[in-house]
């Protein structure tokens, strides 16, 4: 073990034991708290910790993703989201089937995350892929690293706080100008639910092969889920050990992240709506901006939609299922990162590294507000929804990336 | 031996900073300090690219990782390469807790 290198200051100190007390009876705590208030609103907090300690764990990472595509020519990460998504599909068509058993008579499953596939959609893209990447996260990137203790991750999120108030003051000219007349095309209502299976699987296996092409073309990649040979365990305090070191101290596979995720969303689309964490903090930041006196216009065209959408809502009061979830993700991810010994508050030293962050928000925060949901909602969530509305945004988000490695390359 | 401190960065910095001195430093060791967990697996293996040999230690007691990278001169194949990272990875990952 080292102690702290020579000649340099610790940016941060903490006594590993207390904090992991700290963490564990926060999060017990708040969750025996909530299960005394509501069981519904229990049920969405046991989703957003399990969804940050999947992230934290996994470090299931969207932008970089996409981003590593560029920066490394590597795969390897859109290959496991790729599959996460291959599996959320068979649970979300049997979900949709259940709840619209003739597609083709034109109704559209409640709450699925379909968007029209019109300009609003992939300029909300576009902006999107630019910010996470020069942000260093997308937005459940940037929440999972505010439970780590990353200040740069809690700047980014006040920009994408900002870029939804402003998508929010400027939804209705896109959604007028843009999108009104563009077409929601729900595949089922096309082709039929085994179809619309057969094609987005279809497509996802096209984009998994072309990740593989794309890397290879520079040369092989290491994988790091290469398992070395292990000594069989002695004891039964063995094994034990063992399982928490792999579970708890250790990081997951990637793959085994993305997986949990798909499950995850499977799971609470069946409870009430896909995974989604921007049309919550949209909701925060219109609240926020109504007690400076700057009221949220009626936004167009969102009662015919259904997805991560836009929220200005004061009736519900504070306690809203958005919030378990987006809060119980952030806590998750402290939780995991604490008993992994991997919290640290860490204090970006670049002045630079701030602009970067709110300006990286700012591009998420608008993008997802006109897009409608961000890598998670209109993406993750958007494929599995069988519409075509999450490949155009995936498409729009890799080709925002590519530009953001630029960005991230001139400044350093 | 040169050193490298990139304690606070954001994603991917730990990284691109990495690379970018390995690339002006002509063979000599350095040490990289990181507090960012994602860069222990990436650090390593784009230093392998560039004929460096990896060790990760984490620092007692903090969320905090000194990889020292040395110029190799020793011929191993990619899989005996991959194969070493992921087990440094792992003890440097299971290194800390209480």
């Amino acid at each position: 073990m080292a102690s702290a290198p020579a000649g340099t200051k610790p940016l941060a100190t903490y006594r590993l034991p207390l904090l992991q007390a700290i963490a564990v009876i926060l999060v017990g705590g708040l969750t025996f708290l909530i299960a005394r208030l509501s069981a519904y609103l229990e049920v969405f907090w046991l989703f957003g910790l399990a969804f940050g300690v999947i992230l934290q764990k996994s470090r299931l990472c969207f932008a970089s993703a996409f981003r590593d595509l560029f920066l490394l020519r590597n795969g390897g990460n859109m290959r496991g989201i790729i599959l996460g998504m291959a599996l959320a599909t068979l649970g979300f068509a049997v979900i949709e089937y259940r709840a619209v058993p003739t597609p083709q008579a034109g109704a559209l499953p409640p709450l699925a995350h379909l968007m029209p596939v019109g300009p609003q959609l992939v300029v909300g893209g576009l902006l999107f892929g630019v910010g996470m990447v020069v942000a260093g996260g997308c937005v459940s990137g940037s929440l999972y690293r505010m439970g780590e203790g990353y200040v740069g991750s809690w700047v980014a999120m006040l920009g994408v706080l900002l870029g939804l108030l402003g998508a929010t003051h400027t939804w209705n000219w896109w959604w007028t100008h843009t999108s009104m007349d563009a077409p929601i095309i729900w595949l089922p209502g096309e082709l039929g639910y085994a179809g619309a299976v057969v094609l987005t699987l279809g497509l996802l296996g096209v984009c998994y092969l072309l990740t593989y092409w794309w890397e290879l073309r520079a040369g092989p990649r290491p994988n790091f889920n290469f398992t070395a040979p292990e000594i069989p365990p002695t004891s039964l305090r063995d094994v034990l050990q063992r399982g928490y070191d792999k579970v708890v101290r250790q990081g997951w596979l990637f793959l085994v992240g993305a997986l949990a995720l798909g499950v995850l969303n499977i799971l609470i689309y069946q409870f009430e709506h896909p995974l989604g964490v921007t049309g919550e903090l949209s909701n925060w930041a219109n609240r926020a901006a109504a007690l400076l006196g700057i009221q949220a216009p009626t936004l167009v065209g969102t009662d015919m939609l259904s997805g991560c959408l836009l929220v200005f809502e004061t009736r519900a009061g504070v306690l809203t299922s958005g919030l378990m979830l987006d809060g119980g993700l952030v806590l998750g991810s402290f939780l995991a990162a604490a008993l992994s010994g991997e919290f640290a508050v860490r204090v970006p030293r670049k002045p630079v590294r701030y602009v970067q962050s709110l300006g990286g928000g700012l591009l998420m925060g608008y993008g997802a507000g006109i897009a409608a949901g961000c890598t998670i909602g209109q993406f993750f969530s958007g494929i599995p929804s069988l519409g075509l509305n999450g490949f155009a945004f995936g498409v729009a988000l890799l080709v925002g990336a590519a530009a953001g490695v630029q960005i991230i390359r001139r400044i350093n | 031996m040169r050193e490298l401190d990139v304690r606070g960065e954001i994603c991917p910095y730990p990284m691109m900073r990495t690379v970018e001195l390995l690339r002006q430093i002509n063979g000599e060791d350095l040490m990289v300090i990181t507090d960012h967990p994602p860069a222990l697996t990436t650090i390593p293996w784009e230093a392998a690219k560039l004929g460096y040999e990896a060790d990760l230690q984490r620092v007692e007691g903090r969320a905090e990782w000194r990889i020292l990278l040395r110029k190799t001169d020793r011929q191993r194949s990619q899989q005996e390469i991959m194969a070493e990272l992921a087990q440094k990875v792992r003890a440097a990952q299971a290194g800390g807790g209480a």
